[in-house]
């Protein structure tokens, strides 16, 4: 599926040019953080429709579907599809608890349940904060990483949602 | 070049315009076949044609899109040559193939103007230089001058045109002739075009004589003076009464006089006096409207526009048949989806709420009987509103006349288009998703299928024309469309051939069936086509065709007599929404299949079932023996029941083949709402495994439903 996802993203990822520190502390984004494992994700909030805990998911029994893919859920009648976050980062699967929660995304009218431990916080994000994503293609989960926050508390990966939603071969 | 641009307050009008346009250009497209067809224009076909000419002309004026005026205006110039000198009609060929391709561009750019938002306007002076040159030709060498003046030819056609009407008229009698000046809503804007369009609609019932100011189409300027002085047009009709409520009703006339045609006309002395007796139609104002006593406000009638247009009925029967109110209105199509799927909602809601857990182990007669009445009220619903997307197949089949017409000229084949049926019914969806499978089809037929020489033909015994049939029926939920041509047919010794050229094989050659070989034709990449002509041949088409059509849920088989014709067969279900399904459980998952495939449904024993050397099992059911398929190994689900005995048998069949599915238990029947499995998923060949869709149960939880034709495709 050949998709062409318009570049609508509000950032500007230009680090090289020297911003003034008026723009460094300008909010650009907001971004929802969730954990998977010990590691702290982001998803830039337009992207977000709900949060919802995890329901009953029907596997859809097709050797065709990636294992990732866990099945289809129904949110108010609409049929949505669920990817394990774990499964998908190559990261070792765990049960449901009350924590394991789902974030429906989506883009251009296709959405898309990402099931993640634990949702944390909305953060607002400051130019200041972004730092480029390394150039380092052997690292599997780069491919979803549009970019990476460098804050007090810790990195933050930001999901690029247009990866995640529009590229056939997530793995 | 100037770009597409919709004047403020318009846009809704665009929709009207695209959909009036294409119906219109469809209109013409039939007339120039039919008439291709028979050799002959009767006056009807030419006075029709530049009716939709000049409708389209005025319109495309109207929204802005000046290119597509000029091009409406040139073709109606070569028609108007046509109808003023019905002698020169002998050699007018090459008209069709001008006005065919004038009408393609002017699809085109509609395309364009609907789908491209700011897209620059087309410059068609190719085209229009052509037609001018038709034109010429057509008018002979009397003015063939006038084609070469480009700069100011616009204009004085227009002149043209109207001193030859007037011409015209002033030849004929001119009894009565009735001269009205009407006034537009102040502040309506580009009163010089709704001049020409009301001009377009009293031609349509009358005679039009004369009207003042000329070239009103081309000349923007008049509207200052339609604005002060009004549009002055003088016609002769049969019943000038139904001009005059013509003109009453149109779009933003405020008012409107009847003025005596002596000031108007008066080279036409004679009229004088034999329009004097319509004189108490022509003073004031509201003398028409007088006579309708039962009117409390007679002169609203006149002056409201068409705000009330159906509550002014003519009270005294014309001979001309009153316009009755309006019985079909347009409705755009995202509404009715939406309808649709709130109505799909409510079904899913109301099973909801009457199957609820919680009301079992009640008693509730009074809940039961008005859950009945529930039940029988949404169904109603969902049948009328199934009922209003419906659509008959004659637009795409009537578009297929066009398709066999222009291959016949360029591939130099003599052959007809037959249709049969084309009054069947299908979901509109449906019909959309129709007109691109059909037109490969019809071409295949006619490339492929219709021998290339006509001895070939008369060899076989066959008679010299081809015929490519097109036909509809609907039979038990399905709509059965074939397209056949009596042509060579497959030749599968050459598809097997090319098939093993290409790789495609996926067993011996010597393994497939004749039937198999046949449809190795709509594999992805399959060409017989040595040469790639401009219809076929990239192979790239058939398997797009069965894509499409399996995308609404449908079927594709070929089915080919050599030396008799080949036979495309679809079939497609006449709605994709809300299905019968029989829920049946394996374990923690609930599948639906659809009623319409399910024979019946039986506990076996296990000395029943016997298993075949590469250890299938099957049973015998009436001297029948039908194989096995377990779902829970089809699906994976590690289900408990593995033992017949446990579980449940379930005889599902299509028209070709039958299966016993086991399952653990039946649930239910149910009508349950189809939905198409999520976009995300749509990468994956889900379809192959066995699964048409899901839907959304009672309790909120999803049931995967059962495609039974592929189901069996992909487990033997």
């Amino acid at each position: 599926m050949a998709v062409n996802v318009q570049k609508n993203n509000p950032l500007a990822l230009d680090t090289k040019k020297n911003t003034s520190a008026v723009e460094k502390e300008k909010e650009i984004t907001k971004t929802l953080t969730f954990a998977i494992g010990e590691q702290v994700y982001g998803i830039e909030i337009p992207y977000v429709i709900e949060i919802i805990s995890v329901p009953k998911i029907t596997r859809v029994p097709c050797s065709d579907v990636p294992y990732y893919i866990k099945g289809i859920i129904n949110v108010r009648s609409k049929v949505v599809p669920v990817v394990n976050m774990r499964a998908c980062f190559g990261k070792e699967e765990v049960e449901y608890d009350e924590k394991t929660c789902i974030i429906i995304v989506s883009l251009k009218d296709v959405s898309v349940g990402l099931i993640v431990d634990e949702v944390r916080d909305v953060l607002s994000v400051k130019q200041k904060h972004i730092s480029k994503t390394p150039e380092l293609n052997n690292v599997n989960n780069n491919k979803f990483i549009e970019y990476i926050l460098e804050m007090d508390d810790g990195i933050k990966l930001i999901l690029d949602i247009k990866k995640i939603i529009f590229d056939e071969n997530m793995i | 070049m100037a770009t597409v641009k919709i004047e403020p307050g318009m846009e809704s009008m665009v929709d009207v315009y695209i959909y009036e346009t294409t119906q219109l250009l469809e209109q013409l497209d039939e007339i120039l076949l039919r008439t291709e067809q028979a050799n002959t224009f009767t006056d009807n076909d030419i006075n029709e044609i530049f009716r939709i000419m000049h409708t389209v002309k005025g319109s495309s004026a109207m929204m802005g899109f000046e290119n597509l005026q000029q091009l409406s205006h040139k073709g109606e110039d070569m028609f108007f040559i046509i109808r003023e000198n019905p002698d020169k009609m002998q050699d007018i060929a090459f008209v069709y193939d001008l006005v065919f391709r004038m009408s393609d561009l002017f699809k085109a750019e509609i395309e364009k103007i609907q789908n491209v938002p700011d897209a620059e306007l087309t410059d068609f002076s190719d085209i229009i230089s052509e037609l001018e040159k038709g034109a010429a030709t057509l008018k002979g060498d009397v003015d063939a001058g006038i084609a070469g003046e480009k700069a100011d030819k616009a204009k004085k056609d227009a002149e043209g045109n109207a001193a030859a009407i007037a011409n015209a008229s002033s030849n004929t009698t001119v009894d009565g002739a009735l001269s009205v000046r009407v006034f537009f809503q102040e502040g309506c804007k580009m009163e010089n075009l709704r001049s020409f369009l009301l001009l377009n609609k009293i031609r349509e019932e009358a005679e039009v004589i004369d009207f003042v100011p000329k070239n009103v189409d081309t000349d923007s300027s008049t509207a200052e003076v339609i604005i002060n002085d009004g549009f002055l047009v003088t016609f002769k009709a049969q019943n000038n009464e139904t001009v005059l409520r013509l003109i009453e009703n149109a779009v933003n006339v405020e008012s409107f006089d009847i003025i005596d045609t002596a000031f108007v006309a008066p080279t036409h002395s004679e009229e004088n006096t034999k329009a004097a007796p319509k004189s108490d139609i022509a003073k004031p104002s509201t003398a028409v409207a007088a006579k309708s006593e039962s009117a409390p406000a007679p002169s609203q009638h006149i002056s409201g526009g068409n705000a009330d247009k159906s509550s002014a009925p003519p009270p005294e029967a014309s001979n001309v048949s009153a316009p009755g109110k309006q019985s079909i209105i347009s409705v755009n199509l995202a509404k009715l989806d939406q309808l649709h799927d709130i109505v799909g909602e409510i079904i899913t809601t109301e099973s909801m709420v009457i199957s609820n857990p919680e009301l079992d182990g009640l008693k509730l007669e009074s809940f039961l009987k008005s859950a009945r009445e529930l039940k029988k009220l949404t169904g109603e619903l969902q049948d009328t509103v199934m009922s209003i997307r419906m659509v008959p197949l004659a637009g795409p089949f009537q578009k297929m006349n066009r398709i066999v017409r222009d291959m016949k000229v360029k591939l130099g084949k003599d052959a007809e288009l037959k249709i049969e049926g084309e009054t069947t019914e299908v979901d509109k969806s449906i019909v959309d998703n129709l007109n691109d499978p059909l037109m490969h089809l019809v071409r295949n037929c006619m490339d492929h299928g219709i021998e290339d020489s006509v001895q070939e033909r008369l060899d076989a015994g066959k008679p010299a024309k081809g015929t490519v049939t097109l036909a509809a029926t609907s039979s038990s939920g399905e709509v059965i469309i074939t397209v056949s041509d009596d042509g060579g047919g497959i030749d599968t010794e050459k598809v097997l051939h090319k098939c093993e050229y290409q790789g495609l094989l996926t067993k011996p050659a010597g393994e497939y069936t004749e039937r198999e070989i046949q449809n190795m034709i709509l594999l992805p990449g399959f060409s017989t086509n040595d040469v790639v002509t401009e219809y076929s041949g990239r192979g790239v088409g058939m398997d797009v065709v069965k894509q499409n059509i399996e995308k609404c849920g449908g079927t594709l088989t070929v089915d080919s007599k050599h030396h008799q014709g080949t036979t495309f067969t679809i079939k497609i279900p006449l709605t994709l929404a809300i299905i019968e399904g029989m829920e049946i459980q394996v374990f923690d998952t609930t599948l639906t299949v659809p009623i319409s495939c399910i024979r019946e449904s039986f506990k076996v024993k296990n000395s029943e079932i016997f298993r075949d050397t590469t250890h299938g099992e099957m049973i015998m059911i009436r001297g029948e023996c039908h194989p096995i398929l377990r779902l829970h190994e089809k699906f994976q689900i590690p289900t408990e029941i593995t033992d017949f005995e446990d579980g449940i048998l379930i005889l599902v069949e299509t028209d070709v083949r039958s299966v016993c599915l086991f399952a653990d238990r039946l649930i239910g029947e149910q009508q349950v709402v189809v939905k198409p499995f999520p976009a995300y998923l749509s990468r994956y060949n889900i379809k192959g495994a066995g699964l048409s869709g899901c839907t959304i149960m009672g309790d909120g939880s999803i049931s995967l439903i059962l495609d039974v034709a592929n189901l069996m495709d992909g487990s033997f």
